[in-house]
């Protein structure tokens, strides 16, 4: 017991030690999930419109058309950065003194946000991304590199390549509140780096469901909520 | 216990119980402690279906992506990562990104809740973490050898930490219409250099595990 006390007591000193404080479980407000330039999100540039370069833009138009089949999140792969993020599933953010971890409801995917200062794993198809991140003050920012192409931003079909590049800033706005501003950077797909914010709202008592993916009789996968075996 | 630990014991993850070595399975011991025979209390008919699964192990959920389950989690040779954060114990596998956040507040049970990792909440005894899973859905296996739970199975696990770089890991399983007796599995979990990553996990849910599938084909086509 004394041993466990003594661990507890090290343990939050070494939360403590960290400037802020993103515990909890959390969920995006808003509908940037759908579409992030429908949702008005986008403040830079100020035309709220994703800076595509021509070609990258009829992609996006047609993984619109597309996306009943296509998106990869119906077909239950991990959401990537930033979608994981703006999802209407909650996440729960732990601290310790390695790192951030956030763990997503959805497909429970989660991320290791390292705290040490060691350089990416650069060059690996992660659909999660690879996060480095620092505090900036009260604001934890992370470097997110190393991306598959496969992942989307959206359901709406906005996409990138795996040039993809998030910078992410979480800001403590009240205890109930983190604003969530992502700088997304991908010179094969977008002209310049562009930038959204969204408001995460703390879901208080509330607790991570499995979200789990199945195959029904005609292959299809579906995501599919805890129940009882054969219900 | 917090960082990185793996199963010191490789050859469970193919069959928890004593087994000799076959094509692409290592020999290993039995990791059941109780009954102290090692081996698996198995009703007569559940018996049967473990032998049927044997002969189709290519049925694995594990093949097919799935979490492992209560208490598979702890046993192949992958990392987990060891989160204590307050209020919660969280256990983040590499493979198939199986995780569980488990509350040690005394939060309640869920109830109508059948998951993959079921439904998981820790307490301190001492300096052991007990953890109590209830609503598993029962279709889950134990290891790659078929040996299986349904949705009655009932864990109750001990983390208790022997030394610095060493947890022993315990999971006494109830499931009375499957095993006669409740019986109890022990795996020493090793800790991992403190530079060890876990790295993303690539096997989609309802995808094969193409690898896990082809040699049990070719196993057959001998």
């Amino acid at each position: 017991m004394r041993l466990r006390l003594l661990w507890m007591f090290v343990a939050s000193l070494a939360v403590e030690a960290q400037p802020g404080d993103l515990r909890g479980l959390w969920k995006a407000e808003g509908k940037a999930y759908l579409d992030l330039e429908a949702a008005g999100v986008i403040f830079d540039p100020p035309s709220g419109k994703i800076p595509y370069l021509a070609e990258a833009r009829s992609q996006s138009a047609e993984n619109y058309t597309r996306r009943a089949s296509a998106d990869p999140d119906a077909r239950c792969f991990q959401p990537g950065v930033p979608r994981s993020t703006l999802m209407p599933y909650p996440f729960q953010i732990l601290q310790n003194n390695r790192a951030v971890y956030i763990v997503y409801e959805r497909v429970h995917s989660y991320r290791i946000l390292y705290l040490d200062g060691k350089p990416h794993n650069d060059g690996l198809p992660y659909a999660m991304g690879d996060s480095r991140a620092h505090w900036d003050g009260a604001t934890l920012v992370a470097d997110v590199s190393s991306f598959s192409d496969q992942t989307w931003l959206d359901a709406a079909g906005h996409h990138h390549s795996d040039q993809l590049h998030v910078v992410e800033r979480y800001m403590r706005t009240s205890p109930e509140t983190i604003t969530y501003e992502a700088t997304i950077d991908d010179p094969k797909v977008f002209t310049m780096p562009w930038k959204f914010h969204v408001t995460l709202r703390r879901q208080r008592g509330a607790e991570l469901t499995e979200d789990e993916c199945e195959v029904d009789s005609t292959g299809a996968r579906h995501h599919v909520a805890p129940r009882k075996n054969g219900a | 216990m917090q960082g990185v630990w793996q199963s010191a014991v490789i050859s469970a993850a193919f069959d928890v119980q004593a087994h000799e070595a076959s094509y692409q399975i290592p020999a290993g011991p039995s990791v059941i402690v109780d009954p102290p025979d090692g081996k698996l209390p198995y009703l007569p008919d559940a018996a049967k279906q473990a032998k049927l699964n044997w002969d189709e192990r290519d049925r694995d959920p594990v093949g097919y992506c799935h979490p492992h389950g209560v208490p598979r989690q702890l046993v192949p040779p992958f990392p987990v990562e060891i989160v204590q954060d307050g209020d919660y114990f969280a256990i983040l596998s590499e493979t198939e990104h199986s995780v569980r956040v488990i509350p040690l507040n005394g939060r309640p049970h869920r109830k109508n809740y059948w998951a993959w990792l079921g439904d998981s909440r820790g307490r301190w005894e001492g300096d052991t973490l007990l953890v109590d899973v209830t609503g598993l859905n029962g279709k889950t296996w134990l290891d790659q050898g078929g040996n299986f739970l349904d949705e009655n199975e009932h864990v109750v696990e001990r983390f208790t930490m022997t030394a610095p770089d060493r947890i022993v890991y315990e999971a006494t399983v109830t499931d009375p219409t499957v095993y006669s007796r409740p019986w109890t599995l022990r795996i020493p979990l090793a800790r991992q250099p403190k530079s060890t990553e876990l790295i993303e996990y690539d096997c989609v849910e309802g995808e094969r595990d193409i690898v896990h599938h082809q040699n049990l084909q070719r196993q057959r086509a001998k």
